[in-house]
């Protein structure tokens, strides 16, 4: 059966190789539910990347598949196996969150279809798997870069860390931040432990209070820490606050209003310090299309996934072989991208540098770059 | 833990456990009329909140008309999804009504997402509801001290409405026996119009406090809200109106009470009140003020 399903494609190619056909790449991305926010952003890069470089060098067409995940895990799972089995995609681009990546990750792995995550940073994503890759750094070096910047910079020494214990991400980067902040000479003085979807952290907020530490890390998303944030205000909480790149997000800002003056968290890139030729010429393009000028990091990371998978098909001889395109991916290096110089390795993780931004009226303002 | 924290964890959770509280009298005088878990009702406060929203930031009506909006439009709403989805289904088995619920559930829930995508929006609070008092060492904000006061005394209203008045009167019967009701000559249907309308619009207060106290609206925050309440209304003994408060306070006083004292079991607070509920249904299947059905009503 195998073998005639070879024999077929391999007729079917040879019979389609001299006129320029559609190859399926798959999107998995959160467009409704909570985390909605990012993967409209994330899918806006996505698709402006394919605008601007539709076909691939032999002609062929790139069409994009997308999937709502809806932002749940089981949800992102089915619509990997949608994709694989009845699109035929030749990859998969996202999905954004850890764990739902997991589960795309996952079933791709079986299927031997290369995955590229625009924005998930969980170590352990890429551990012991063909397939996974990411354009993004990793949650350890996102986690020292904020521990070490808190300490060397800042002179904070004590913290309290709020965990997301629903979402990997957060358990991820809570470990890593934990782990350089305590080896750089800073004190943990309390972990809380809430779960996403909560709105109500008056408790939280009281309980950090009555810690009193010199700053807070919040390694979460943005729908719970602009809550966090503005009900430490009302009790009178005000201290420095860090996040992740879970909150560099417009919405973060939005929601959070006031509370959030003066919020840091890192982030992949900022349009105000294009660091390559092509994100110049994609901020122009991207300016000319929507009249402005902020190109968000989701927006550029989308970008990203997606100009790294056209590169390997590229150089594919077969621009559908996904073990090919697979190789190609992980060989990539000095990948000139939207958010900076990509730099892959044969376990599918990306070398690149970070970005520190802090909210300064109602903008997000970039702070620092750090390189790994 | 000093007094002053312990203070502090109490408001909060009372202000948490007014909000559910609101939520949940809606559950409890449905249940009560029609033996129905409306559990639509969550995404009726969701609609709530939303009405407020556009209120105040598309049609830029003051405060207090955009929740006299949403009290109007929720009531309404509710008033018509028992006309459109729950009346045609009087005789039919209890399952069906259950699951024509779930139905309108998803139904709101898909049809805000169509229409205003799923990203939360910031909820123009005003300023002086955000306004933080200190009192005696602790700190809240005016919202904290305002939803118990405003769900105390909309409880009045509707304990006044449910044991002065004549239409109070029919509702107890109606929650007695529908048939017998009929052959009084009492439209029975009316009766559970203004039932769904009053506690639909319980819950659009529940929505905009929410919104005022978690300043976003989406299309799904009204269903861990709604489960929450719904637990609140079985513990408290579902079919009263009391109880529905006292199981409100209850679960709102968990929530608290698990992040103070056990900081490392704070992401599970959500199963705390579900952990209440089961343990309810083990040992007082009729909840804490629970009513004896054969008997009395409310």
């Amino acid at each position: 059966m195998r073998k005639l399903a070879v024999l077929a494609t391999s007729v079917a190619l040879l019979a389609s190789s001299s006129f320029a056909k559609e190859i399926n790449v798959g999107v998995t991305m959160s467009m409704s539910g909570p985390l909605a926010a990012y993967g409209q952003t994330a899918y806006e890069g996505i698709e402006f990347a394919n605008s601007l470089q539709p076909k691939l060098k032999n002609g062929d067409t790139v069409k994009l598949v997308l999937v709502d995940t809806k932002g749940d895990k089981v949800e992102s799972a089915n619509a990997a196996t949608r994709l694989i089995s009845s699109d035929k995609v030749v990859g998969i681009l996202g999905e954004l969150t850890s764990t739902n990546t997991a589960q795309v990750m996952a079933i791709a792995e079986k299927k031997q279809i290369p995955v590229i995550s625009p924005v998930a940073t969980n170590d352990k994503l890429t551990e012991q798997k063909e397939f996974a890759n990411r354009v993004c750094f990793t949650d350890s070096f996102q986690g020292a870069v904020v521990a070490n910047y808190a300490v060397k910079d800042l002179k904070l020494k004590t913290a309290v860390v709020v965990v997301d214990q629903a979402q990997v991400y957060s358990l991820g980067l809570a470990k890593a931040f934990t782990e350089a902040f305590t080896k750089a000479g800073g004190k943990i003085v309390k972990e809380i432990k809430v779960s996403s979807g909560d709105k109500d952290f008056k408790a939280v907020v009281s309980q950090i209070k009555a810690a009193n530490p010199d700053f807070l890390f919040l390694p979460m998303y943005h729908p719970e820490v602009s809550m966090i944030a503005r009900q430490a205000k009302q009790i009178g909480l005000v201290k420095p606050m860090f996040s992740g790149d879970g909150v560099a997000n417009q919405t973060f800002i939005d929601l959070g209003g006031d509370a959030v003056e003066g919020y840091m968290f890192t982030d992949f890139f900022d349009y105000g310090a294009p660091p390559t030729q092509r994100s110049k010429d994609f901020i122009a393009a991207y300016s000319q299309k929507t009249g402005k000028q902020e190109v968000n990091s989701f927006v550029a990371l989308g970008a990203d996934a997606y100009n790294l998978m056209v590169d390997a098909m590229n150089r594919c001889a077969n621009p559908e072989d996904s073990i090919c395109i697979n190789k190609e991916i992980k060989a990539t290096v000095n990948f000139e991208g939207v958010s900076g110089v990509i730099n892959m390795d044969k376990t599918g993780n990306s070398t690149r540098s970070a970005v520190i931004k802090v909210v300064q009226n109602g903008k997000a303002v970039y702070k620092a770059t750090v390189n790994p | 833990m000093d007094l002053t924290m312990f203070m502090q964890q109490m408001v909060n959770g009372f202000s948490l456990g007014s909000m559910y509280a609101l939520i949940a009298i809606g559950y409890t005088m449905v249940y009560g009329v029609l033996r129905l878990i409306n559990f639509a009702h969550g995404d009726i406060m969701m609609v709530g909140g939303f009405l407020g929203y556009f209120g105040i930031a598309v049609l830029d009506l003051p405060f207090g008309a955009a929740v006299l909006l949403a009290i109007v439009g929720s009531a309404l709403l509710g008033m018509a999804s028992d006309r459109i989805a729950y009346r045609p289904l009087r005789s039919a088995p209890k399952i069906s009504l259950l699951i024509t619920a779930i139905g309108v559930s998803f139904f709101l829930e898909n049809a805000f997402n169509v229409f205003f995508g799923g990203v939360p929006r910031a909820f123009p609070v005003p300023a002086y509801l955000e306004n933080v008092v200190d009192f005696m060492s602790l700190t809240m904000p005016v919202s904290a001290i305002i939803v118990p006061i405003i769900t105390a005394f909309l409880l009045a209203i509707i304990l006044w409405v449910l044991y002065k008045t004549k239409y109070g009167m029919a509702i107890r019967a109606l929650a007695f026996d529908v048939g017998t009701v009929n052959l009084m000559g009492i439209d029975a249907n009316r009766i559970i119009t203004l039932v769904f309308g009053m506690g639909s619009a319980l819950a659009a207060v529940g929505g905009i406090f929410w919104a005022v106290n978690y300043p976003s609206v989406e299309p799904m925050m009204g269903v861990l809200v709604g489960l929450k309440a719904f637990a609140a209304a079985v513990v408290g003994g579902i079919g009263s109106v009391g109880g529905a408060v006292l199981g409100g306070l209850i679960i709102g006083f968990t929530e608290v009470v698990v992040i103070a004292f056990f900081p490392e079991l704070g992401g599970y607070k959500d199963a705390f009140a579900f952990i209440f509920l089961i343990l309810i249904l083990l040992f007082k299947p009729t909840g804490i003020l629970g009513i004896d059905f054969e008997k009395s009503r409310f």
